[in-house]
């Protein structure tokens, strides 16, 4: 990772209005906030408070309606699609509740796919998800394809994918949602080393046992930022 | 490449449905081959059987339809007169046909005695021997060129029989040639008469009225042919007195060539048609199985938005797909028509032409691919452009 900046987000009122017809649903009113290198940050809030729509412009799926947004130092507002396609690509990694792998697609390629996007020749994508699917402790399941693997094995797999770019920073959405308490404390486990590693990772939760795993915790509220802060009990 | 290899995965985990799909395509294409293939056959048969015929000269005679045919007939003096004075006419040669018993030694059997030039209207090739040459015409000798069938009846033992003698009447010929067997079918079997001799020996010795009946004419230049033939037809009415009534109709192998043309002509439409039609049915389908395969993947389309897939990559993926299920299919059609077209040349055209023609690999090739590219362009784009435009936060949000 480079070093020119050690922030990892900068986020400056940033607000989202989508329009419904005539009426305008206003789900971000200005949020500012700053993740630096290797943080380990939860976002936490109930549905509704724009946390889903912060995940989606954190991960450069939709844009801010206003205020700016700094990703690894890149100003990401005004990028066109394809421009954040290839940002996505090289700077973020996404873990989903539901893991969303490539069905009849085993577990290495499934982790070779983003660098397939990115034009990585065949034999260094193998060489890499083979790294990568060892680093999340599944070296021996890669040519399992995902139905002959459980739900936390899974997840492994889908943190793999999105690893294996060495992205900036890792968003997880929900990571934990479809799995059992013994699986989510291994995944959870996992983020830790991650984070212990020096990656930086955004965990998105409603569940305050997971968000507990991080170092700070972003609350959010009827699209504001409502506390912002180590957990309880730190 | 990798797109290839996710295609064939998702084409494979729906046999049924992608089966169903190309049927169109299977179906459009294999039809298309098939008439291609018999087509060309056909044409490789006509043209075999044809290819021995001059194409420097023409016949001409009464037509039949005529009430006073015979006032019609064309005369010695006629074609003597047309040699001198219509341009381009190299040579005149009377037709005509004596039916004789045609004897050697007690082999016998009846033939038609006609008489040739030594360019022959139909030079197909010798089993012995060797043509009239010019100074069998100029002396009017007494030869014979003979077909196959006649050899066969009148030399049981087979063997060359040039040098020997056979008997029609009081007349005795010396045999010169004998015409090679006419490949199997109908179209070769009669072209060429039986027992032919030296048209001026024939003249001498059956043409005792000066009514030779019809004519064969060798051209200078056989592009100028439609018109000689033309001033031919006049020049004769000419000479029968203008009288009311008079009709000529002329034959050669530029006529018979267009006739059959034609014939192929009026298929290739068809053909185009019933390819347009499919191409369009079957088009339809593969749009169709497209976007249910784009609905169906929305989730996973999403998911590789959000990995970083860019529209043009997501573009290649579903175009690649409709490309193979073209592709497939009209690889499928192609092997269908080629067998089928194959087979009916096999166990018909060739049986009744003698003809083998070649199966026409690069066109059949060129048409299969031709559908591919053409459907997938046309209906595989679409759906492809639909996924790529696609936003990641609604595909994701898919159940």
């Amino acid at each position: 990772m480079n070093n020119q900046t050690p922030l990892a987000i900068d986020v400056r009122d940033v607000t989202k209005t989508y329009s419904m017809g005539s009426l305008e649903v206003q789900a971000l009113s200005g949020v500012t906030f700053t993740i630096a290198r290797g943080e380990y940050v939860a976002v936490m809030g109930p549905s509704g408070s724009g946390k889903s729509t912060l995940m989606n412009v954190l991960g450069c799926l939709d844009r801010a309606t206003t205020g700016s947004y700094r990703l690894d130092g890149v100003d990401v507002s005004e990028l066109d699609d394809n421009r954040l396609a290839e940002i996505r690509l090289r700077k973020l990694g996404f873990v989903f509740q539901g893991f969303n792998l490539l069905a009849r697609t085993d577990a290495l390629k499934n982790v070779a796919l983003p660098l397939f996007y990115a034009g990585v020749p065949g034999r260094e994508r193998t060489a890499a998800a083979q790294r990568q699917l060892a680093e999340v402790g599944l070296g021996d399941r890669a040519h399992h394809k995902p139905n002959e693997l459980s739900g936390g094995q899974q997840q492994r797999v889908a943190i793999a994918r999105a690893l294996v770019n060495d992205p900036a920073v890792l968003l997880a959405d929900e990571p934990t949602g479809n799995l059992d308490s013994k699986t989510s404390e291994e995944i959870m486990a996992l983020f830790a080393t991650l984070n212990a590693r020096g990656r930086t990772i955004i965990l998105v939760s409603h569940d305050e046992g997971v968000a507990n795993h991080a170092q700070r915790i972003i609350r959010l509220r009827d699209g504001l930022i409502v506390s912002d802060g180590p957990p309880a009990g730190r | 490449m990798i797109y290839f290899e996710e295609a064939l995965r998702v084409l494979f985990a729906n046999k049924v449905r992608s089966l169903l799909t190309m049927t169109g395509l299977i179906i459009g294409v294999g039809a298309v081959i098939a008439i291609q293939v018999l087509g060309s056959s056909m044409a490789g048969a006509v043209n075999g059987a044809l290819g021995n015929m001059a194409d420097n000269s023409f016949i001409v005679a009464p037509n039949g339809v005529q009430g006073n045919f015979r006032r019609a007939a064309i005369k010695l003096t006629d074609i003597t007169a047309i040699e001198q004075d219509v341009p381009n006419i190299e040579q005149g040669i009377p037709l005509g046909g004596q039916n004789f018993l045609i004897q050697n030694g007690h082999h016998q059997a009846r033939y038609f005695l006609t008489p040739d030039s030594s360019q022959p209207f139909n030079d197909s090739p010798l089993l012995y021997g060797r043509r009239f040459t010019s100074s069998d015409i100029a002396d009017a000798t007494n030869v014979a060129v003979i077909s196959y069938r006649s050899y066969q009846k009148l030399f049981p033992h087979g063997g060359d029989p040039t040098g020997r003698s056979i008997y029609a009447g009081i007349h005795r010929y010396v045999v010169v040639g004998v015409l090679a067997a006419p490949k199997r079918g109908f179209i070769n079997a009669q072209f060429g008469g039986d027992i032919t001799i030296p048209y001026t020996t024939y003249v001498n010795q059956y043409v005792h009225d000066g009514v030779a009946g019809a004519a064969r004419f060798i051209v200078a230049d056989a592009s100028r042919m439609n018109l000689t033939e033309i001033a031919v037809m006049k020049q004769l009415k000419v000479l029968h007195g203008n009288q009311k009534g008079l009709q000529y109709q002329t034959f050669d192998k530029s006529q018979l060539t267009k006739g059959i043309n034609g014939i192929f002509g009026v298929l290739t439409i068809v053909v185009a048609l019933i390819g347009a039609v499919s191409l369009v049915v079957a088009g339809i389908g593969v749009m169709n199985i497209m976007l249910v395969s784009v609905t169906e993947r929305t989730r996973e389309i999403g998911v590789r938005k959000a990995i970083g897939a860019r529209r043009g990559q997501i573009l290649a993926q579903f175009f690649i797909e409709a490309l193979l299920l073209c592709g497939f299919g009209c690889g499928m059609g192609l092997a269908i028509g080629l067998s089928i077209g194959w087979i009916v040349n096999q166990f018909a055209i060739v049986k009744v032409t003698g003809y083998v023609a070649p199966l026409p690999w690069v066109e059949s090739l060129l048409i299969a691919g031709a559908f591919t590219i053409v459907v997938t362009l046309a209906f595989g784009t679409y759906p492809a452009y639909r996924a790529a435009r696609l936003d990641p936060i609604e595909a994701l949000r898919y159940e």
